[in-house]
């Protein structure tokens, strides 16, 4: 427990099988995230990532195993149980997700109208600061047809900020950005990490982002379907042996040098 | 005679001592080429002549010219030979031949890695049967909870779902059920003829309009238009993740999504039916008084005559409102579980439009037994 009397652990995920019909994509999966901490999800292309993230944000029940947030068990509880819980995360989607029905800054006020008795006024405030957060100021009126992949990513997680989560799911936030709008948003990522206490469960394949952000890791595998390496990725690249691990990690540093 | 290297076709060349085979690859290998077909057939029956033969070394001429049908040429060639216990040895190939060799192999080691077993067909399983109990369920209780003022649809929504499957829908209603109507004037004019009571052509067409035609037509373009249009854009939009978005913030998909929608349809169905027996009834109207001549005022006073009982138009508009039921409901259903892909999503819509088209006339021959036992007719 920490002073505010709160939980150190804001996820705690246990022995978690997940699986799409019987096609099993992983098994066995345990780690834990701190309050405040931003953990990186990383390994290759198929190997379940963004489905691990689909589960943990209450879309895909797991096949065994459980996950917890803020102390409560995602998938025990009944439906409205879960809507409680899910209000407390923000989910950005790797494709964004953004509604097309409605322009930019729609999208990012319907939580807030839906969910707040804040006036017009309020509403309109918030939303332009949060698009101005991920650098889409003056954005608000296109519909998300007419925006650029990387600008529907930014949409998407301003919209994930909506309501102030305590926990932002992010897959793939710098995908499809360019090396100078991929270095802002990690740095927002920091930002919001220090100062409003926000956790991250981050997928991502972007190495420099990796060692900017990430204060845990955890690597999937496809082929074991487990976790293959657990820990912050500079001690991962510093201590681990497995190639697996280091052939992904020390292919950024080697370009990087 | 000319070495066969230099001339443009594909050669193989082959000695064979005690139970190894040395073959060289040469000349110019094309995809386009026609003695590559005749090569090939030749090579296979080389192949069954070497079933003994342990060892095979495969090297390539230094004046060969290659495509991607060497490459294959060599893949099989490496399973065939190799099938029967042979060794197969490749000897100093080109660094590109090779690198694509290498390259593909372990392509397919990794595709047989993720290989996964097909999604079972849930056809005629009890998931089949519950899902759309389920569905159903989940959007009776979101319009209770629109009732209780609890719920998170939003008005607009339904306006505009309203707007989109009635007032856009007016001209092809209006002409369908115009010409629906003059088609069964012409129709009866003919039999009525045979017992000179041609008059009763207004009877004929404003009951039939009310009972039957204006509610099926209606619903059958309502089907063909708002159905199929419900179905691809809910289905669109479960293809990119939309709907998972909203159950991600804890709004309800189905209270979000199906209700406005469905509700509207509610609503605007029983409407367009009426409006559509008034059209019909003006195209029976249209060939009384051109073509046979009956004052309008005639014709009109005969139509009150034959529509007194107000039953009649109460059970067709009665009808409608469920046909607007099932149109909604098929259409969102069908769009929120389509697949997640766009040859799913088409036949999501398709089948969204067959199977509200054949409840819809399930429904109304129901009704019609339902009211005759009833004697309601
Ligand atoms: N809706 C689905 N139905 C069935 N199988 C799925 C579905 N979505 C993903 N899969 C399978 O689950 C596995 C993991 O997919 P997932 O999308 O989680 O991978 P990923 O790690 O996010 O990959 P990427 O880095 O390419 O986004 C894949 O083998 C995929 O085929
Ligand atoms: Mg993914």
């Amino acid at each position: 427990m920490n002073v505010s009397g709160r939980d150190d652990i804001v996820i705690r995920v246990e022995s978690l099988d997940l699986a799409y019909g019987n096609h099993l994509v992983l098994k066995n999966i345990s780690f834990e995230v701190r309050r405040g901490d931003c953990l990186v999800v990383m390994g290759g292309s198929g190997c379940g990532k963004s489905t691990l993230l689909k589960s943990m944000v209450g879309l895909l029940a797991p096949l065994r195993g459980k996950i917890i947030i803020d102390r409560d068990e995602l998938w025990l509880n009944g439906d409205k149980k879960r809507k409680e819980t899910l209000k407390k995360l923000g989910v950005l989607f790797q494709n964004g997700a953004l509604w097309s029905s409605m322009t930019v800054f729609e999208n990012v006020a319907m939580p807030l109208e839906i969910f707040t008795d804040l006036g017009v006024k309020e509403v309109e405030n918030l939303v332009d600061y949060k698009l101005a957060l991920v650098g889409l100021a003056g954005a608000g009126n296109f519909y998300p047809s007419e925006l650029s992949g990387g600008m529907r990513k930014r949409a998407g997680l301003a919209r994930a900020m909506a309501m102030d989560p305590e926990i932002l799911f992010l897959d793939e936030p710098s995908a499809g950005l360019d090396p100078i709008t991929s270095k802002r948003l990690d740095d927002l990522i920091n930002e919001l990490k220090e100062s409003l206490g926000i956790s991250f469960v981050v997928v991502t394949h972007e190495l420099a982002s990796i060692f900017d952000i990430a204060d845990d890791s955890i690597f999937l595998d496809s082929e074991s379907k487990e976790i293959l390496a657990h820990g912050n990725p500079k001690d991962l690249l510093k201590e681990n042996t497995l190639t697996k691990v280091r052939s992904f990690l020390e292919r950024k540093t080697v370009n990087n040098s | 005679m000319p070495s066969s290297c230099d001339e443009k076709i594909p050669r193989i060349e082959h000695h064979q001592n005690n139970s190894d085979v040395s073959i060289t690859i040469c000349g110019y290998w094309s995809l386009n080429s026609r003695e590559r077909l005749r090569l090939l057939r030749r090579w296979e029956s080389l192949v069954l002549q070497w079933k003994d033969v342990l060892r095979f070394e495969i090297k390539c001429d230094e004046s060969l010219v290659w495509d991607s049908s060497l490459v294959v040429f060599l893949r099989n060639a490496n399973r065939d030979l190799s099938v029967n216990g042979g060794q197969v040895v490749f000897l100093d190939l080109p660094a590109g031949l090779n690198k694509l060799l290498n390259l593909a192999d372990e392509g397919q080691k990794r595709n047989k890695e993720q290989k996964q077993d097909p999604p079972s067909d849930g056809f005629l399983s009890m998931e089949a049967l519950l899902k759309p109990l389920d569905f159903l369920g989940a959007l009776v209780i979101s319009f209770l909870n629109l009732v209780r003022g609890r719920s998170v649809m939003r008005w607009r929504d339904f306006f505009a779902s309203a707007r989109n499957c009635s007032a856009s829908a007016l001209p092809i209603v209006t002409l369908i059920s115009f010409l629906t109507g003059v088609t069964m004037a012409f129709v009866g004019s003919v039999q009525l003829e045979k017992f000179n009571a041609t008059i009763y052509v207004a009877d004929l067409v404003s009951l039939a309009m009310v009972r039957e035609m204006g509610a099926l037509m209606v619903a059958i373009i309502m089907a063909g238009r708002t159905g199929a249009a419900f179905a691809a854009e809910l289905g669109n939009m479960n293809l990119n993740e939309e709907i998972d978005s909203l159950e991600t913030f804890g709004i309800c998909s189905v209270s979000f999504l199906v209700l406005p929608r469905t509700l509207a349809l509610f609503v605007m169905t029983p409407l367009l039916t009426i409006y559509a027996d008034i059209v019909g009834i003006l195209g029976g109207l249209l060939v009384g008084t051109l073509v046979m001549g009956f004052s309008a005022l005639h014709y009109l006073e005969q139509t009150q005559s034959a529509l007194t009982d107000m039953w009649e138009v109460y059970s067709g508009v009665s009808k409608s409102l469920f046909f607007g039921l099932i149109i909604g409901f098929v259409g969102c259903y069908k769009g929120v579980f389509s697949g997640r892909d766009s040859a799913s999503l088409g036949k999501s819509v398709t089948s969204a439009v067959v199977i509200s088209v054949t409840l819809i006339i399930i429904a109304d021959a129901f009704f019609e037994t339902a009211f005759s036992l009833l004697e309601l007719r």
